[in-house]
């Protein structure tokens, strides 16, 4: 079973390898992703439970996901939709969906998920700049429990504070932002794009950061090159197939 | 055995407010005027009756005091008295308005005739009942019991304070027909029971219909009818009383899980394991605490159980509160499914399974049942009614999901929210994409836009079609990406002019 997982893409991979013997980052962890913005909660999501999926494809037995939100914030900010995760690629008959009450609860189920070595990955949901409970001691004891179990953890931040993050015993935290796709034909959206940016490591490293493209077919990550995607801002719009008088109001 | 409480209302009342210095009365509104619905036994011995008028009953006694009849608590009362009553049998039914039915057979071992008393009676039954009796003084109700071979035997002679062997002298309206038929009998000169039992049924069933002679039948211990217990019993029971009442929950718990083992030898023996455990302990002063766990796999693992109870109490509303102490304790495996006896691997493996579904039932103990899910397809092209959220607990097996042709971007949405959320856009009348939408406060303009991928209503709930008007409005949906490179999934709501003069924009969800 091997000990790490990648993102499978090259660059990123030897960078994450620093001084350790394997390529890319511990399963036995806990790892941090928060979202840049409120609104990149669902690229930040996306980003966890597709990294989840490859640590799931490492092995050959079909452990659950154990994916864990508080409920009221999921009333607000809108819930997982398993059809989206199925266009994504991910089964979404893998994964065990837990409604927990406050930030607490999550803890304390996220805390019983890892310590069960049947999981395939653990990820819990936090939002706001200091979610209760959430502190050293609880991410430590994540972690240790990772360490023990072997079970990949996520904690997912959304909201938080970006010059005061909470400190954690996290084995890295990762900043996940939406970014502009390669547009398909007629100007239409295209794939899932993510900026990822390292913000903190063990070893040390830092600033690491990239634009990657999730393949739903082929279940891979495609580094983009930035400096060739195209700009959003000056876009064209697309002209209307009808011709009316709200020029003004289209150029604003 | 029949348990019937006379003053069951009066004494609801004597109990949470204390004794009242005067008579006093429920009393409930019935065609504008106030009439009596019970009496305490001091208005019954002053000859205040059920059905009296209020005014009527204050001229002959002025002091009377009235209070409101509440049918529903006396009901909850009487099935909390139930409850109680469980610890003699599980076979406990109520009678409405103020009776307890209790199935005693072969259940009375622990209820030896007193021998030092000679009256105490002969068999364990009447001990049981004379128990039920005092249990029942004890919390302030009087109760008048009997007992016979057939439920209907019973219930009519503690209504009439009679006693096993009396019911020749019950009167005719303890058959509880309605009053006309009851005229008629006593009119032919036939005012007891007994009087009915010596005729020849033909001639009775002739004369007042089948359902008479059915009844007598029941009376008289010839025909027996079914109770309708308040719970089901379970598989397995077992249950250990205690001469000396358990005052710590520590000990209580202990003693439930010393109760799983003994249960799961049985399990054991029968292939079986154990999905839903019923719990039930007995205070000493009648209050009855009960618990329930659900496993998500057919268990015998009594450190499981032990876990399972240790979440169970955690989340507890109101914590277990043993009082005066516990004198039964009492559990019972209600569901049960086959279970192998299974081997791990000689290098000591690791049971993933059955540790992942530990996990789903100790969560599902803690949170609720109904909080942790899992997914299941169905066949609906409405975009929220796409998917199933089942318990974990009894979740079916998987079944495959829809997946889209090789080569798109996903065309639905990761998050969704539920209700969609408005949004205010800007977009060309009748058909365009929105050009730029607000929401939260928030300007995002549309840089790249796919759509609109039109997902109508129903067709048969729509207002031509089978159920009118259930089906909603046609929905315009777009995949749209602003400046910042978040994808939304944002809708028009009813086509512009056919069916909504201005349509709505919501935002149903977001894309990766």
């Amino acid at each position: 079973m091997p000990s790490h997982f990648t993102f499978g893409v090259k660059r990123i991979d030897a960078a994450l390898r620093g001084n350790a013997a394997e390529q890319g980052l511990p399963r036995a962890a806990l790892h941090e992703l928060h979202a840049a913005d409120k609104g990149d909660k669902a690229s930040t999501a996306a980003m966890a439970l597709l990294l989840a999926q490859r640590c799931r494809a490492l092995d050959s037995d079909n452990k659950p996901i154990l994916w864990i939100s508080e409920s009221g914030e999921a009333r607000r900010q809108g819930r997982l939709y398993p059809p989206g995760l199925a266009e994504m690629g991910l089964d979404p008959s893998h994964i065990i969906h837990v409604d927990a009450p406050d930030s607490i609860a999550v803890l304390r189920a996220a805390a019983d998920g890892v310590r069960c070595a049947a999981m395939g990955a653990v990820i819990a949901e936090l939002s706001g700049k200091k979610p209760k409970g959430l502190d050293l001691t609880a991410t430590r004891r994540l972690s240790l429990s990772a360490q023990q179990s072997g079970v990949v953890t996520w904690l997912l931040r959304n909201g938080s504070d970006k010059e005061d993050p909470l400190p954690t015993s996290a084995f890295s935290r990762w900043e996940i932002c939406a970014a502009p796709s390669i547009p398909l034909e007629a100007n239409a959206p295209g794939q899932s794009a993510f900026d990822i940016t390292l913000l903190r490591h063990r070893s040390g490293l830092y600033g690491l950061n990239a634009r990657l493209e999730w393949n739903c077919d082929h279940h891979e990550f495609r580094e983009q090159d930035i400096a060739k995607t195209p700009p959003n801002f000056g876009a064209v719009s697309p002209l209307p197939a009808v011709r009316t008088n709200h020029q003004g109001a289209r150029a604003a | 055995m029949a348990l019937f409480l006379p003053f069951l209302p009066s004494e609801r009342i004597i109990r949470a407010h204390g004794q009242p210095e005067a008579p006093f009365a429920l009393t409930e509104k019935q065609r504008g005027a106030v009439i009596i619905a019970a009496a305490d036994r001091q208005a019954v011995a002053l000859g205040l009756g059920v059905g009296m008028k209020l005014a009527d009953a204050r001229a002959r006694v002025p002091e009377l005091l009235a209070f409101e009849h509440d049918p529903l608590a006396d009901a909850a009362l009487l099935d909390r008295l139930a409850s109680a009553c469980e610890r003699y049998t599980p076979m406990v039914a109520v009678a409405p308005p103020y009776a307890l039915i209790l199935d005693i057979t072969g259940a009375t071992h622990f209820f030896a005739p007193d021998a030092a008393d000679p009256d105490s009676g002969k068999s364990g039954e009447v001990a049981a009942a004379r128990d039920a009796e005092d249990m029942l003084d004890n919390v302030g109700y009087s109760a008048y019991w009997a007992l016979a071979g057939t439920a209907d035997a019973a219930l009519a002679l503690a209504r009439h304070g009679l006693q096993e062997g009396a019911e020749g002298q019950l009167p005719v309206s303890a058959l509880d027909m309605d009053s006309k038929t009851h005229q008629a009998l006593e009119r032919a000169g036939l005012y007891h029971i007994g009087d009915l039992a010596e005729r020849p049924r033909a001639g009775l069933a002739a004369r007042f219909g089948t359902e008479l002679v059915l009844r007598l039948d029941r009376l008289l211990g010839i025909e027996d009818r079914p109770i309708n217990p308040i719970r089901s019993i379970g598989n397995i029971v077992t249950e250990q009383r205690f001469a000396e009442p358990l005052t710590h929950i520590d000990a209580a718990l202990h003693v439930l899980e010393e109760l799983f083992v003994a249960a799961s030898k049985q399990l054991e023996d029968r292939g079986q394991g154990a999905r839903m455990i019923r719990m039930i302990l007995f205070r000493c002063d009648g209050d009855v605490a009960r618990l329930g766990i659900e496993t998500g796999a057919a268990t015998r693992d009594a450190a499981l159980f032990k876990r399972l109870l240790r979440e169970r109490i955690d989340t507890l509303n109101d914590e277990l509160n043993p009082g005066f102490g516990y004198d039964l304790i009492r559990l019972s495996i209600v569901a049960a499914e086959p279970l192998a006896v299974k081997q791990l691997r000689l290098e000591g493996g690791q049971d993933n399974q059955g540790d992942a579904i530990a996990l789903v039932s100790q969560l599902s103990t803690r949170l609720g049942r109904d909080n942790v899910q899992k997914f299941q397809p169905t066949d609906s092209h409405i975009p929220e009614q796409g998917l199933l959220a089942l318990p974990a607990l009894d979740a079916p097996a998987p079944l495959p999901w829809k997946i889209p042709p090789s080569g798109n971007p996903p065309m639905r949405p990761l998050h969704m929210f539920d209700p969609p959320q408005r949004v205010q856009v800007l977009a060309e009348v009748p058909d365009g994409p929105p050009y730029r939408f607000t929401w939260r406060r928030k300007v995002h303009q549309v840089i790249r836009y796919e759509g609109p991928e039109r997902i109508a209503s129903e067709w048969w709930q729509r207002k031509d079609g089978q159920q009118h008007g259930k089906g909603g409005l046609t929905r315009d949906y777009y995949r749209v990406e602003d400046a910042k490179g978040r994808r939304y999934w944002l809708f028009r709501h009813g086509l512009y002019g056919e069916e909504k003069a201005n349509p709505n924009w919501y935002v149903h969800g977001l894309f990766a």
